[in-house]
This record gives structure tokens, sequence and C-alpha cells, in this order.
């Protein structure tokens, strides 16, 4: 039987910079990673995006970390293989291949799966999702002789993937459940800033809709739409969120919830077992609530945290999560948390008349006010200062007049290093 | 030539001389801010910008530069020899 000191669930950006800060920190100890897909890391965020798809930069730029990396660190790679078992008390791990591990340390770093879409004739050839890297390459194939591509869900994977598609020169068009773009993470003023960059170059958005059916015998021939209407496309890529599949890890005794619940320290429930990236869901410490979060700045800092506390430190993961994107002549930036609730309030930067729009949120403590969250059109330079402004806990009671004003420097109001 | 853009560091305890990022890279993904938001920060293009070149030691600024997905951020030694990526 193979035996492990740490062993590793994920070879994505988590689990890699699990084993990297490891090393780091424990030349000895030996490491191995079990991940499901065949490759070593590579960059996850790439695959969305349209200068990789359209061979702008070359396809050999994915790769972050090659065979050398893994065996240079004694790094054990087990790619095509996935942990389908566990019996925590015998700290033994069954693979699905049969392959039996027996660790000390375990990380649980599996990232998340595609939501499926539950919709008749979602199996169809020419209906894809964007996840893995096979994912990937098939859409690249499938553009080169696309035509007329639809694109479901108004989120990012929606949106790079409507520009990708029409830089591309497809015919495309985005059919989203909701009332306007990013509902209701955006504001309506900022789903409206991006519908009009995107329909400015010819992308087509249909709101309020959802896809009854989708046409065609073998291949997708078009969709029926929830209004009765019958739109024709010769591919289809779904972009509607993510989901953890954790049956079988419930039934082992892990905590869940809609990922893998841990503390501070990215601590499962069980012993000598910790989470990171998509699949965690943590106690954030400057939101003060149990959060998941999806996205490739968190889970590496999360792997770093994790394998600090896996080799003996207790270092709890404190970090504001950001994310940007851009396409069509818009950028978008969202960072910290940027949900609203009653007790929220939204100073305003900037208008979408000038094409250059902020939204602060304030979270109202009554006796104090603290910046929880902001979401950014075309104003992406902000984002830092505010990630600051978050991370401070600042009382900015009496600071209303400056972050409303669009060309105060925000930089200006962080507390002095 | 890409677009790319070149930053002197002056830090005297360095050996990195430079820093150049390749805006056709760089996809402003931000986790170069994550590591060192004292060094870069992301321009209204979505692009990461160098704003303060000698504010971190190497360890840092190479951490940085490693935790880039697209590995847009170029380092190179005070000689002009390509440290990272290698």
């Amino acid at each position: 039987m193979e035996k492990y000191k740490y062993l590793i669930a994920g070879g994505g950006v988590a689990g890699a910079t699990a084993a990297e800060t490891i090393r780091g920190r424990d030349s000895e100890g030996s490491i191995a990673i079990v991940n499901e897909e065949p490759y070593m890391l590579y960059s996850r965020v790439m695959l969305s995006k349209p200068n990789f798809f359209l061979g702008q930069i070359p396809f050999e730029s994915i790769w972050l970390k090659g065979k050398e990396w893994y065996e240079k660190n004694r790094v054990v790679f087990m790619g095509a293989k996935k942990l389908e078992k566990l019996e925590t008390g015998r700290k033994l791990a069954t693979l699905s291949d049969g392959t039996q591990i027996e660790y000390d340390k375990l990380l649980l770093a599996t990232g998340v799966c595609t939501r499926e879409w539950q919709v008749a004739g979602a199996d169809k050839k020419g209906v894809f999702y964007l996840r893995t890297l096979e994912d990937g390459k098939k859409i690249i194939e499938a553009v080169k002789t696309g035509k007329r591509a639809i694109v479901i869900g108004g989120g990012f994977i929606g949106f790079e993937m409507a520009d990708m598609l029409h830089l591309a020169g497809l015919d495309v068009t985005m059919v989203i459940r909701e009332n306007y773009f990013w509902e209701p993470l955006l504001n309506e003023a900022s789903g409206r800033m991006i519908e009009k960059a995107m329909t400015e170059n010819g992308v087509k958005i249909l709101y309020n809709l959802l896809v009854n059916e989708v046409l065609g015998n073998e291949e997708v021939k078009g969709v029926l739409l929830s209004n009765g209407t019958r739109l024709d496309c010769d591919m289809i890529i779904c972009g509607i969120g993510a989901e953890c599949h954790t049956d079988w890890i419930k039934s082992i005794g892990l905590n869940v919830n809609r990922g893998i619940l841990a503390n501070e320290y990215l601590e499962t429930n069980l012993p000598d077992i910790w989470t990171a990236g998509d699949t965690a869901e943590f106690k954030d410490l400057i939101l003060d609530e149990t959060v998941q979060i999806g996205n490739w700045v968190n889970a590496r800092e999360q792997g770093r945290i994790a394998a600090i506390n896996m080799t003996g430190e207790r270092k709890p993961f404190k970090f504001v999560s950001f994310y940007t994107t851009q396409g069509m002549g818009v950028t978008i930036a969202f960072v910290g948390d940027v949900r609203m609730g009653p007790d929220r309030i939204v100073i305003q930067r900037g208008s979408p008349e000038i094409n250059s729009y902020g939204r602060i949120i304030i979270l109202d403590k009554g006796s104090r006010k603290e910046v929880e969250g902001a979401t950014f059109i075309n104003r992406t330079k902000e984002m830092g200062s505010v990630a600051k402004l978050i991370e401070s806990n600042m009382d900015v009671s009496n600071k209303t007049k400056e972050l409303g004003d669009p060309n105060f420097d925000l930089k200006l109001l962080l507390p002095a290093i | 030539m890409a677009n790319q853009k070149e930053y002197i560091r002056n830090r005297a305890d360095s050996k990195i001389g430079k820093i150049v990022v390749d805006r056709d890279l760089c996809i402003g993904a931000a986790s170069c801010i994550a590591v060192s938001s004292t060094t870069f920060e992301l321009d209204n293009e979505n692009k990461a910008i160098v704003i303060g070149g000698d504010a971190v030691d190497d360890a840092t600024l190479i951490m940085a530069a490693e935790s880039c997905p697209t590995k847009a951020i170029i380092l190179f030694d005070k000689e002009g020899k390509q440290v990272f990526p290698k």
C-alpha cells in the first residue's frame, strides 16, 4: 500500500499551490496529488479567454507547472484518478482505479462541477459546458465550423464565451433567465451598460426566458424558448453556474452544505482533513459569515493557507476576494461581498452616462459604517483601494462624500501603512 | 514586439532590475495584486501596471509573478537576463 504524509485531492491551483507551500516548509514529507483530469497544473482561467480560444496566444501557454516541477519538488502526480472512498478512522483513501493510499494529512481541493442543464435534448451533440481542458478543446473545434451560437446564462462564463464567439465571427444570441445582465449581483444600471456594449458589438440578448427544449436529431439544430419562439443554432454553450457533488463526502461524516464546510483555518470537522478552493465553504473572517467563493485568486490563497496549517502552524485565512473580466470594450470588476440586503447602502461613483460607473456597498452597523464590497464598470483601477478599505474595517460614516465623488482618489482614504 | 510595458527596479538589495508586464497576456485575474498590492494594480483596461517597482523584496516579487495564471509578468536581472518565467 502506498503511504504519503500529505495527500492532496485535486491538482488545480489550490492543490498545486498547497503542494508547493508544503514543500517549502517540509523538505522531507512525502506529497501526492490525485487529480481527476490527466493534466498537470494549467491555467483554468485561460480556458474562457478569447485570445486563448482563437489561437492569438499559443496553446502551450496554458501549462503552468510541467513534469520537471513535480519531479524536482518530489510531488507524486496521479492523473486521471479520483478520490472515491475515505476511511477517516484508518486514514485510508481509495482511488477510482482501486489504489489505496494511507495518509497523515489530507487536503480536499477538488473544485466544483458545472451545473448540468436540465432541459429536454440537452444531451445532443453541440451542447457544451466549460470546466475542464477537454471541454475547452471541444469548444475550440466547434467554433471553427460553427455559424450560429446560443449562450445560456448571464454570468462570467456567458459573458466571456459570448465575446469569444463574437470575435470568432459567429452569430451570437444569449438567453438569460433574469431581467438584466448579472442580476442580482449588479444593479440594473450596471447590467444595462454591459448589455449596451454587447449589443453594439452585434450580440443579441434575450431576457426573462428559458429554453424549453433543445431541437435537432443527434446534433443541435436550435432551441425552443419558453415564449414559444424557435431559434436556430449549431452550438450552445451553457454557463449556468457550478455545484459540488458531495453525497459521498457527506456519507463519511464530513459536514457539507453547498460546499465542504470549514472554519477560518480551512479545517473541516474531521481531524487532519482540510479543504481549499472552489469546493470550500469557509468561515470568512472579513465578512463574518460562511461563504463559498469560486475564483483563481481565492483558490490560490486558500491552497497556501491550508498548506501552512497542514504543516503545523495555525494561520487563519483572511482575504478580500476579487474578480475582474473584460470584453467588447467593457471592463467589469467585483470586490468583496457585493450582495445587497436591508442593512446595506450603495454609494455610486460616476454614472452610466459617462460610461464609468462604480457602486461601493456599505454595511450600516448603526453606530458605524464599513465598506463591504464594490462593483465597477470601466473603473477597475479603484478595485485595489476598495479591497484595502474592506480589509481595514474602517468606519466610513463621515467619508460618504469622498466615496461618492468619482474624481476623488480613494487611495487617500486608506490608513497610512 | 508584443504589447509589453517595462518598469525599471532600482532597489539596492535586489537582483531584479526590470519588471515587464505583457499586456496581451494579462487578463486582469489580479493574482499579482493579491500577493503584492504595493507593487501592482489594475488600470481601467483591466491590465496590471506597476505602481511600486521597489516596494517589495525579490522573494515577494517573484511570488507575485509566479501567481499569474497567464505568465504575463516577466522579470529580468540587472544584466538583462530573464529570471522568470525560467
